[in-house]
């Protein structure tokens, strides 16, 4: 047993080095990528405005030299990333420092993230194991074909529909972060506010989750109790709770375990629409904002952090899918 | 040797009837009515999208869909066009808004049809390019996947996109230098290898300058990793936004994003492929890499990549949409189902059938193609014949 132990801790150990450096060498494409795809496009961030009378060309030259804008490219490229880890990197419209600013509108997001997450593991689960347990039941059949209207659902239609309905219904402002102008309410009537002001996106941004989520766990759950080891657990005349629950939901749970890593990166790119209809001021309204005022740090600075939080994901959803299942050997 | 062609024969008596992998699918397709529905939905949208482009295309199209009549906003679907106040040749067909008309009195019937063939086409250019690029790069991955890349060429490589960047950005003299000295490796390695095949004592003295790096399997992999790792809507609304607004760069963009897990799926076929006897026989007889490929391989590992290109189109008709949604979609003269939707929400309570009516379309469309799709994974998948 000792043996195993340390074999398992040696082979991870490897593992651990083999890989950290394989996606040092990923990082360092992604930046180069995630840097040329902004810098080669055509059009200059002077340019957005030329009719703006208070943009000389003098300004222009100031502009270009602030922001290092006059070097060569692979200077620039360097500089970019220098002044990003050294947390000087400056934002081209409001000369705030880049990283100050993520990491305002990141605690903002990770609200939404949290609470979506949550809804989603807690309601895919049941949903999926329902449906798979009843295969071809009234409730199998209404599920699946609930969870492909969500993927199909344009989520900004669903996000207009679902405001008014929710406007109409319980007469409650949704668009914000908080109703304006609740300083003087109550302790409790102002922690309504923010819940229900937090709650509508986080359910819209998770419903596709939902949706995939469900459908796998089904699918898994489907693979796990068609095994041999199951039909012996019935054999032994044991309850089917027990049967499902224990010696199924046990092993349709291992995937899932790599999940867990995998759903880091949805803080960035997933909410962007939702965020924009809802005025909420997280990391994906940021971005859009960015994108449009073409304030290029920002859009590279987030691109970068959103393949940086994936690799992380990977990373660990390997290390988790390794302790689980000592089979793996990456 | 008769006798046992005799027992062959009889043999095959035994057996159920021959039928062809079609018609096996099209009997489990059949039986999952949600799939079927979803297949009827897809021809009626691809009829109305062909039948929309005949109508509206042209110098006098029968469905104007920019024709704008200032007196006859927001009109509710089925209003009959007021004769008073439009000239007659300004008039909707049979006199009347079938879905109403928007803001500036353009009629929404006509928007629809010109944006269903906007929809179909973003859809199947976006899914044939990313195709396109995943059989190629998957086919590579799994077919030629253990060979290892020299060192220069791969040096040479490096160097022409480096020259390639700097062209982009407009440094020419050092694009011209670097674009020379990639020319020279890679003439150095044309060399080598012909050299080499003759067996001169010349090119093994350069040997070192050439040994293996990577193999393609790795090369490939690695860099579908990378693209992976970027948040796909955000990177499409990055490159959207930042060039010129065109129809055509939104089909390019998507299909250039969304290629990775077509290649993954060829490249994991091809490697199971790879080994069947049949590609062996193949490989026996002399017939070409080429055609193995094209003529053996693909149509074998055609399935998947069928099935991932069914639910691509409603991703990519998806992501049309809500990119017109923020703004930086399809430009102006062309009517797509997110732009209407998105010129819709300001009048959301005044004229909701301008939200309902491309939104339910949408809706309607891409939960076909993923019915449909998903239904094709089943029929397609042996294993699934049995449950």
């Amino acid at each position: 047993m000792r043996n195993f132990i340390e074999c398992i801790n040696l082979n991870m150990f490897f593992f651990t080095i083999r890989s950290f450096f394989q996606k040092l060498v990923t990082l360092l494409f992604i930046s180069i990528i995630s840097f040329l795809v902004v810098y080669l496009a055509p059009g200059e961030p002077s340019q957005i405005d030329p009719l703006n009378p208070k943009f000389t060309p003098d300004d222009l030259v100031k502009f270009r030299q602030e922001f290092n804008l006059d070097k060569p490219l692979h200077v620039q490229y360097y500089l970019f990333y220098k002044n990003l880890f050294i947390g000087e990197l400056k934002s081209w419209k409001d000369n705030q420092p880049v990283l100050g600013k993520i990491h305002e509108r990141f605690l903002n997001s990770l609200w939404l993230f949290i609470v979506g997450t949550l809804i989603t593991w807690c309601l895919s689960f049941p949903v999926g194991i329902g449906a798979a347990i009843k295969r071809g039941s009234v409730f199998d059949r209404t599920t699946t074909f609930f969870a492909y209207v969500l993927i199909s659902i344009p989520s900004f239609f669903f996000a207009y529909i679902i405001i008014i309905f929710v406007v109409q219904t319980f007469n409650i402002p949704v668009i914000g972060m908080q109703t304006f102008g609740m300083a003087q309410a109550g302790e409790l009537y102002r922690a309504m506010d923010r819940i229900w002001h937090l709650v509508i996106p986080s359910i819209l941004g998770a419903l596709g989750g939902i949706a995939l989520l469900s459908r796998y766990v089904r699918a898994q759950m489907l693979e796990v109790i068609h095994q041999d080891y199951i039909r012996t657990a019935r054999a032994k005349g044991l309850s089917s709770d027990r049967v499902y629950y224990r010696h199924g939901l046990r092993n349709a749970l291992l995937p899932f375990v790599t999940m867990f890593g995998l759903i880091l990166p949805g803080l960035i790119g997933g909410s962007v629409i939702i965020e924009s209809i809802f005025a909420w001021p997280g990391m994906g309204r940021m971005g859009y904002e960015a994108i449009i005022a073409r304030d290029y740090p920002i859009i590279i600075a987030l691109n970068f952090i959103a393949a940086v939080l994936t690799l992380i994901g990977t990373f660990i959803s390997d290390l988790l899918y390794m302790v689980v299942d000592p089979r793996i050997r990456l | 040797m008769e006798s046992n062609n005799q027992d062959i024969n009889s043999l095959h008596l035994g057996l159920a009837d021959e039928i062809s992998p079609a018609a096996a699918a099209w009997r489990i397709f059949k039986k999952n009515r949600m799939a079927l529905a979803g297949l009827i939905i897809f021809i009626m949208f691809f009829a109305v999208a062909v039948i929309g482009f005949a109508l509206t295309n042209g110098d006098d199209p029968v469905l104007d869909p920019a024709k704008v009549r200032l007196s006859e906003k927001l009109r509710s679907p089925l209003t009959p066009a007021d004769t008073d106040m439009i000239k007659k040749e300004d008039f909707p067909v049979f006199g009347i808004y079938l879905l109403g008309t928007d803001d500036l009195g353009r009629d929404i019937f006509a928007r629809m049809m010109q944006g269903a063939w906007v929809s179909l086409t973003i859809g199947f250019v976006a899914v044939g390019i990313s195709i396109f690029i995943g059989i190629i790069l998957g086919g590579l991955a799994g077919y030629y996947g253990n060979v290892r890349i020299r060192f220069l060429p791969v040096l040479s490589l490096i160097v022409f996109l480096v020259s390639l960047i700097f062209w982009a950005s407009g440094q020419n003299s050092m694009a011209l230098n670097t674009f020379i000295f990639s020319v020279v490796l890679s003439a150095c390695s044309l060399l080598y290898s012909l050299m080499s095949d003759k067996g001169s004592g010349w090119a093994k003295k350069l040997d070192f300058l050439f040994f293996n790096t990577i193999n393609v399997d790795s090369l490939v992999m690695r860099f579908v990793d990378v693209m992976l790792c970027f948040p796909s809507f955000f990177l499409i609304l990055t490159v959207v936004a930042i060039l010129p607004p065109s129809i055509y760069n939104i089909m390019i963009v998507i299909g250039l994003t969304s290629w990775m897990g077509t290649t993954r799926f060829v490249r994991a076929e091809f490697l199971t492929l790879r080994e069947q006897d049949f590609v062996s026989a193949a490989n026996a007889m002399g017939i070409k890499d080429i055609s193995i490929i094209f003529r053996h391989m693909i149509p074998n590992a055609i399935a998947p990549v069928l099935v991932s290109a069914t639910i691509g189109i409603a991703g990519a008709i998806l992501t049309e949409a809500a990119l017109s949604f923020l703004g930086i979609g399809v430009p102006p003269p062309h009517a797509t189902w997110g732009n209407i939707l998105s010129d819709g929400k300001k009048f959301l309570f005044d004229a909701p059938w301008l939200t309902y009516i491309p939104g339910l379309s949408i809706l309607i469309v891409v939960l076909s193609f993923n019915l449909f799709g998903e239904g094709l994974r089943d029929a397609l998948n042996p294993k699934l014949r049995k449950r």
